[in-house]
């Protein structure tokens, strides 16, 4: 059942969100948008392209708290830090971005032991999908096209959004969607030009152009599996690396973390915060060794991992070509330029 | 899994230490759980290890020393680290009294594969430190319960002074028995020893184990590895039939954190154990 | 003053010239990237690297950063805009680099932009100089008759705001940040291995995204740099949240400058400002 709504009038649907639990939209800060959690119903803004960080803090957090204790106190006095999640509303999540979510799904909540944190906040979270712009030309650094993703697909999304004009088009994409769709009083009825709208603009979605490049999962894979050793093509692409950590942080599909011990005057957290494997002391063992001591190691783990090895492990590579890592890295380094290159080499 | 949660460690106490070597460094702890139910859930093999945890300091991912024949405790076998990094929670351990109580996460990882054993002839070789998880196997092996599953046990051990052996009580037990071969060496002897004096991959090589139905599992330095590996090859061993076990850092031992690959696997939960055939496929990254 | 195309053009010139000779293994300049507007920083190492070699206004980046990548002897030419020579001086200073292994092309430039808002990058940011102190062949034409504006004139809002005023200014801007790193792994005075923040014996920060950690990193930082910061801007331009930390370096800069007598990087024979003790030296410091 498609909806439509005002564009102008979203601050209602974000107050009837807000009234339901906890909304997370993309808010405009000094250097571009971010996902925040909305306090006020009119800072909801629909006229961004996409988000500096990726939205995968709302289901894998920067931090997220395990356990407190009192160094000094038994071990029994620590005490096991409850997630206690109000249902939450992502709300502007692009195409390439949803895609993220199943990607890390199949990591945290379908492989091995399950991860409990990702999987609570995925199960209260409905993800309310938003169709890139096909009036506007991609971005440079974007490719998700590369990746099979359409500029306006639905697929992971709960609620899925298009604009049409001064209008929001909604139409519910999954049970939980739809349950949540027909409780909110702020739409009218979408009209049969609507739906015909909607369905042409996925469908035109699908040819929306970003950067691309033909490529099989299977063939980069192997490609990246033989290079692994031309340590002259790894030491190429990486001379630039400055070894931070941004690529990572705003990456929708990077999910390493550290688990540390904060302990302040005694009191402290176990927790887990982000970590990234370009980070120089990140594979540092206890005896010394560090089979990562060079920038060209880390970038090489990176990009393998991301297009070789979780192919091999889980069957999909782990990037969706939303361009963040190359569009917020301080030396520019280009993920694409680099998959191009492998795959001539 | 000990907790419904895989993040949260169980609380244990430290019942025993035993003092390894003479440089004092080394030392098994003795853990037995407070939870009865935490016991129950702690089903492990030799080659799992668990992750100790001192809150304020850390957790550290340790083999298990122990056989799970061996009821009522699990031991650790841990080396003081801080010669290069300050190991914070090695040393805090290391620091700590009988009667502690720490936290526990596991058992991790994958196995000595029991089954791939069971019925062939086990070559078990190890060098200093990296014997802790070989003699869980070996006492699940000798243990009346399993001996006859396995065939010929052979075990060439070298450390490199005998004051760094460890376990050195189970070492002279095993010499005394008649249905392992034990073979223990040191790179060079002191005035009482009387034992066997050679490099380990020296003795294997005298030693000759046959490979006819045989695997080898090897644990030690990566400078003994190096250079035992070529001995077992041209005994014929094949790289199916070598098994070894991994070390890499570990932060949640459980395949999530994305730290310990080597390639497409992660050392926590698709190793530590590998025989040099899956090594071959992936990377040498390590 | 010399237009970026001619620059480039002697940049690629020079380098080859030095490859060729045999007198550098590498050449430390810009590179083109997956655009025109973002080059990358480059290593030159053979005939065909120099083919690959651009400048333009966009090329902002400190290549002194890498010098600390190459073993000591390594005869290196390098590619440097004024605050880059600069830090060059600042790393001989400190005994990082020999002067006898670098081959500094310097590179006066006036109206270099920053790529991500394409605004002019100048003394607001940036320490405000348009020519190299040292360098051994000028790629161009010195910059003169242009405004030369003091890279501490920024400051005035800032140093009008009290104690308090400023510590919630800072508390405000340092909640934005995320422990990236970008920040330091883009100055080139930042080449302790470890860092402070890395270590866990002590461990004098926590890790997580917050106060006071990031506070604790920040501060620490920021001290660490004092009287070495060459006011490139570089940290501040890799920030992904846009923190300026450029302020808290030029305040600290000016308080330096003002005790010591002496700015960052600007003459070889110098000692840097807090290894050096003088019977003169301000005790503004105790106060």
């Amino acid at each position: 059942m498609l909806k439509k709504i005002s564009i102008n009038k979203i601050s209602e649907l974000a107050a009837a969100l807000m009234g339901k639990g906890l909304l997370l939209a993309p808010v405009k800060e000094n250097s571009g948008y971010n996902f925040a959690e909305i306090k006020n119903p009119n800072q909801v803004d629909l006229d961004f392209h996409n988000t500096i960080a990726s939205p995968k803090a709302a289901f894998f957090p920067h931090k997220e708290d395990f356990i407190k204790y009192e160094t000094g106190k038994p071990i029994g006095a620590a005490s096991v830090i409850g997630l206690s999640l109000p249902p939450t509303f992502l709300f502007g999540v692009r195409p390439c971005d949803v895609k993220s979510f199943g990607i890390m799904d199949i990591h945290f909540n379908a492989s091995g032991i399950i991860d409990p944190y990702w999987k609570q906040r995925r199960e209260v979270t409905t993800i309310f999908g938003y169709a890139f712009d096909l009036e506007k030309p991609a971005e440079t650094e974007e490719f998700y096209q590369t990746l099979g993703i359409g500029a306006a697909d639905p697929e992971g999304s709960d609620v899925f959004m298009i604009k049409k004009g001064d209008d929001l088009l909604l139409d519910s994409v999954t049970a939980k969607g739809e349950k949540l769709l027909a409780e909110l009083k702020n739409f009218a009825e979408g009209k049969v030009t609507d739906k015909k709208y909607y369905d042409e603009y996925i469908k035109k979605g699908r040819e929306y152009k970003t950067r691309s490049m033909c490529l099989e999962p299977e063939a980069i894979t192997k490609k990246l599996e033989d290079l692994f050793h031309n340590t002259d093509f790894w030491m190429g692409v990486s001379s630039a690396c400055l070894s931070c950590g941004i690529c990572t942080f705003v990456c929708p599909t990077c999910y390493c973390f550290d688990i540390c011990d904060d302990t302040l005057f005694g009191q402290g957290t176990r927790r887990r915060v982000w970590d990234a494997c370009m980070f120089t002391d990140f594979t540092l063992e206890a005896s010394g060794h560090n089979p990562r001591t060079h920038v060209y190691q880390r970038l090489r783990q990176k990009v393998c991992h991301k297009y070789s090895f979780h192919v091999r492990k889980y069957g999909v590579i782990s990037c969706v070509g939303c361009g963040r890592c190359t569009k917020h890295c301080p030396v520019n380094i280009d993920i694409y330029s680099i998959i191009e290159d492998a795959m001539k080499a | 899994m000990i907790n419904k949660n895989p993040y949260i460690p169980a609380p244990v106490e430290i019942t025993k230490i035993i003092d390894e070597v003479d440089t004092h460094d080394i030392k098994t702890f003795r853990l037995a759980f407070l939870n009865k139910e935490d016991e129950a859930n702690f089903k492990y093999l030799p080659g799992q290890f668990a992750e100790l945890s001192i809150y304020g300091k850390g957790e550290s991912p340790i083999g298990i020393a122990s056989s799970p024949t061996q009821t009522g405790y699990i031991e650790f076998t841990v080396q003081r680290a801080g010669a290069v990094v300050p190991g914070l929670v090695t040393s805090a351990l290391h620091d700590l009294d009988e009667g502690a109580k720490i936290g526990i996460r596991g058992p991790l990882g994958n196995s000595w594969p029991i089954e791939f054993l069971e019925k062939k002839n086990i070559v078990v070789v190890g060098g200093g430190f990296a014997f802790t998880t070989l003699r869980s196997l070996i006492n699940y092996m000798l243990h009346d319960d399993n001996r006859k599953r396995f065939g010929e046990v052979t075990v060439i051990y070298g450390a490199r002074n005998p004051g760094l052996l460890l376990y050195k009580d189970e070492l002279a037990a095993w010499e005394k028995r008649d249905d392992i071969k034990s073979i223990i060496t040191v790179d060079k002897g002191d005035e009482a020893w009387r034992g066997r004096e050679g490099f380990v991959p020296a003795v294997c090589k005298e030693t000759a184990p046959s490979p006819k139905n045989a695997v080898a599992v090897i644990c030690g330095p990566p400078v003994m590895i190096k250079f035992t590996l070529p001995v077992f090859f041209e005994l014929g061993f094949s790289k199916e039939n070598i098994l070894t076990s991994l070390e890499m850092r570990m932060k949640c031992g459980i395949g999530k954190c994305g730290r310990c690959n080597v390639g497409y696997k992660y050392v926590c939960s698709d190793g530590p154990v590998f025989s040099l055939a899956e090594l071959d496929n992936l990377p040498r990254d390590f | 003053m010399t237009d970026f195309k001619q620059i480039e053009n002697n940049l690629k010139k020079e380098a080859k010239r030095l490859l060729e000779a045999g007198e550098v293994t590498v050449v430390l300049a810009y590179g083109r990237g997956y655009d025109e507007k973002h080059s990358m920083p480059f290593a030159a190492k053979t005939s065909a690297d120099v083919e690959k070699l651009v400048f333009n206004e966009y090329c902002n980046f400190n290549m002194a950063r890498y010098l600390m990548r190459y073993p000591c002897g390594t005869k290196i030419a390098i590619a440097a805009k004024a605050a880059d020579s600069r830090a060059i001086v600042q790393l001989i200073q400190e005994e990082k680099v020999r002067r006898e292994d670098l081959i500094i092309l310097g590179i006066p430039a006036y109206g270099m932009k920053n790529q991500k808002t394409d605004e002019v990058v100048d003394s607001k940011t940036t320490c405000g100089l348009y020519n190299p102190p040292l360098y051994n062949i000028l790629l161009g034409e010195e910059v003169h008759g242009q405004p030369v504006v003091s890279p501490y004139e920024v400051l005035a809002e800032y140093e009008a705001m009290d104690k308090e005023a400023r510590w919630a200014f800072w508390k405000k801007e340092f909640d934005k940040c995320i422990r990236c790193y970008a920040c330091r792994k883009a100055c080139p005075m930042c080449y302790c291995d470890p860092c402070f923040i890395d270590q866990s014996k002590p461990r004098w920060a926590d890790k997580a995204p917050q106060s006071p950690g990031n506070m604790m990193y920040h501060l620490t930082r920021f001290h660490h740099l004092a009287g070495r910061c060459i006011d490139c801007g570089e940290c501040s331009r890799a920030c992904p949240v846009d923190i300026p930390l450029y302020l808290f370096h030029k305040k600290v800069a000016k308080e330096c400058e003002e005790m010591f007598g002496q700015a960052a990087g600007m003459k070889l024979e110098d000692k840097p400002v807090l290894v050096d003790f003088r019977v003169e030296d301000s005790d503004k410091i105790l106060e």
